[in-house]
């Protein structure tokens, strides 16, 4: 059973429940209001951002839109007020960057203030839940990481990634948070690389180019999630009562090396420290947005154990790494891949 | 799984799903969904696993989602939007070509089944022609269950670890294959350390263990590490220390029998004659060895030499019944089972010499 129990009461309402999602022009934010608009149990969804997610225009009844910009200094207070008035029992917080960003200090506003933000008007307001989005890449990348991390382990982020770094704070306030308020549940997912046709992220954008970046001599196991399991992995955070953090990711796992291979990608062999000083030349020059500290990635393993989101979430990703990246690049299982099965036969 | 009238919300998409949970062997396919084919993306449909508004049955958001697998059906995307490469005729050529000799599908931990048969020709060639290997003892090694093999380690390159793996992959009646625990001083060497855990190696920590164990998996631990390969010539068949007995606290953790194992040959395939250290820290590695071939003939002389090989098995000790898991705790009856052990992998070594 997937339901957990919690110690603290729920003063969540079964019906009629009201969500507020920050970042909800991201695919996962867009995702998610598409879901709870077809779930009855929901009656209304505050979307807050920026600007109006596409979705709202294609006729929706019970999203509504409020302009927030978390970077602005006072916005808790208004998050607070809005989530007062509006009844709000659910706080999804899931405006992260998808992407690294030259305007670090922006990212850095947006990201780890903003979180901040967030947390303050969830403590004036005291909704009954938050759910905050995440990524395993807040484990960091490190030679001495097991192959599957569980949600046990240290978010160890990188030594120079800001990228990296903004989501380690943003989570440890969200821990801090938990704490400090027993009777809130606050969930994080930390999801594993979203792949998919239609997500738009650091990823896809990576493994859309026709070649990519080896570090010669090293080939880590990766893991991705797929789009459509990821979102309905939120829903399912959404719905349910548990708390605490979880891994969200795929089936399955396959060296880098083979996940270019199944792409059709041309791997670029290059030893690291010539790598790091062409990607950090390409940075400085803006020439590209990829971090080089991004490649640190390419050469340690970060794969995380979704077994907590299984069992505690009811979360299984249906799912393959294969299928996952097969619909990635829009390919059927028969185009040009080998197969386990027919190479033992 | 009757829905639960009492709380909306406790009414399940799918119970934990038993094909998610990491059971030893290949993902299967047959458990995802799979997009049927292009026929079925003219029908407009999106993924809605969620009932209409109206409907008023508790049990229909799972009923749904269970036709959706049912059928093999997935989202639908419009095809403008996948990411294809240009010339796709090519494309898919180039992929088949970059496919050749990998596997789409590795375990947990990174084993490739193509890769492993791809590189049996050379694991047998070595251990059968080269070292015309003899084994005894196999009888010890159990054909299923976990169990951990402790052996002692020498020659400057993991060749022990390949051959251990080869010897019950080839000799023993189950074909079971092991997981050597490869230390990081090799796991992360460039080329190598892949090649390692492409035809089943896993980087030596206690997660990594405690998880292959649970999945009754035979790991093969070599407590001596780095400390083991990089032994002199002149200090061959002299176990190092035990490292700090983390495999008496696996052992007594998961309740897997502890089987001895003495591998001889490895000292003579590549004789340490010296280290050089101060070289070794700026390109990464431990130490570089000097043997009578390396650096001499450069990377050929990183081959071993044709040496006699014999690998003995001893009969399985089971820490765990003896003393209980709580032992684990005691550090000081950790240390003297290790050291134990040690004294008998040791006497095993010595026997072979005979």
């Amino acid at each position: 059973m997937a339901t957990v129990s919690v110690g603290n009461a729920r003063p969540r309402r079964a019906q009629g429940r009201v969500v507020a999602i920050t970042g909800a022009c991201t695919y996962l934010g867009t995702e998610l209001i598409k879901r709870l608009e077809e779930d009855r149990r929901y009656a209304k969804v505050l979307v807050l951002d920026v600007k109006a997610p596409a979705i709202l225009a294609a006729g929706t009844t019970k999203a509504r839109f409020f302009p927030i910009d978390l970077t602005q200094p006072t916005i808790d207070g208004d998050i607070a007020t809005l989530l007062q008035r509006e009844q709000v029992d659910t706080v999804v917080h899931g405006a992260f960057l998808s992407h690294p960003t030259h305007a670090t200090e922006w990212a850095h506003e947006f990201e780890d203030v903003g979180t901040m933000h967030v947390m303050n008007a969830c403590a004036a307001a005291g909704p009954a839940r938050v759910v905050m989005v995440s990524t395993t890449m807040a484990y960091g990348a490190h030679p001495e990481n097991p192959n599957f991390l569980d949600e046990r382990a240290e978010l160890r982020g990188h030594q120079d990634s800001r990228f990296i770094n903004d989501k380690v704070r943003a989570e440890k306030q969200a821990a801090r948070f938990a704490r400090e308020h027993p009777h809130v549940q606050v969930a994080t997912l930390r999801f594993a690389p979203i792949l998919g046709p239609t997500i738009n992220n650091l990823h896809t954008r990576f493994f859309s180019r026709v070649t990519a970046p080896v570090m010669a001599g090293h080939d880590p196991l990766m893991q991705f999630v797929h789009e459509q399991d990821a979102a309905w992995a939120l829903k399912r955070a959404v719905d349910s009562d548990a708390v605490g953090p979880f891994n969200i990711v795929g089936k399955g796992v396959l060296p880098y090396t083979t996940v270019l291979a199944l792409m059709g990608r041309v791997p670029v062999p290059l030893p690291f420290l010539l790598a790091r000083s062409i990607a950090k030349a390409l940075w400085a020059t803006q020439i590209v947005s990829t971090a080089p500290s991004l490649l640190d990635y390419l050469l340690y393993v970060c794969v995380a154990d979704g077994s907590r989101a299984t069992r505690d979430l009811g979360f299984t990703a249906r799912f393959s790494i294969k299928r996952t990246i097969l619909d990635f690049v829009g390919a059927s299982p028969e185009d040009g891949a080998t197969d386990v099965a027919s190479s033992f036969a | 799984m009757p829905p639960d009238d009492t709380d909306p919300i406790a009414d399940d998409l799918g119970a934990p799903d038993a094909s998610h949970a990491p059971d030893g062997d290949w993902p299967s396919m047959a458990d995802d969904v799979y997009l049927g084919g292009d026929a079925e993306l003219a029908s407009g449909d999106s993924y809605d696993p969620y009932p209409a508004a109206g409907d008023t049955d508790e049990g229909a958001e799972q009923r749904e989602l269970e036709r959706r697998v049912d059928e093999g059906r997935t989202p639908v995307y419009p095809l403008d939007d996948r990411r294809r490469l240009p010339l796709p005729g090519l494309w898919r050529r180039w992929r088949a070509f970059a496919m050749r000799g990998r596997a789409d599908m590795v375990d947990d931990f990174g084993r490739d089944p193509i890769a492993t048969a791809r590189w049996e020709w050379v694991l047998d060639f070595l251990y059968s022609k080269w070292f015309r290997t003899e084994v005894r003892g196999l009888e010890h090694v159990p054909a299923h269950g976990r169990a951990i093999l402790i052996a002692n380690h020498a020659g400057s390159l993991p060749y022990d670890s390949a051959m251990l793996l080869h010897a019950i992959r080839r000799d023993h009646p189950s074909r079971r294959d092991v997981r050597p625990l490869v230390e990081d001083a090799v796991f992360h060497l460039p080329w190598l350390g892949p090649l390692m855990n492409r035809i089943g190696g896993v980087r030596a920590c206690p997660e990594n263990a405690v998880r292959l164990l649970e999945k009754d998996e035979l790991i093969a631990v070599f407590p001596e590490g780095v400390k083991g390969m990089s032994k002199l010539w002149r200090d061959r068949y002299r176990l190092q220390r035990f490292g700090r007995g983390g495999f008496v606290k696996l052992a007594l953790k998961t309740g897997a029998p502890i089987i001895p194992v003495a591998v001889i040959g490895a000292e003579e395939a590549l004789p340490l004659l010296g280290r050089v250290t101060w070289f070794a820290k700026s390109v990464g590695l431990p130490y570089v060895p000097v043997t009578p071939t390396f650096p001499w003939l450069g990377p050929a002389g990183l081959l071993p030499l044709p040496s006699k090989w014999k690998i003995a098995f001893g009969p399985p000790i089971d820490l765990a019944g003896e003393y209980g898991a709580a032992a684990a705790e005691d550090r000081l009856l950790v240390g003297r089972l290790a050291e134990q052990i040690r004294g008998q992998v040791q006497a095993m070594v010595d026997d072979l010499r005979r």
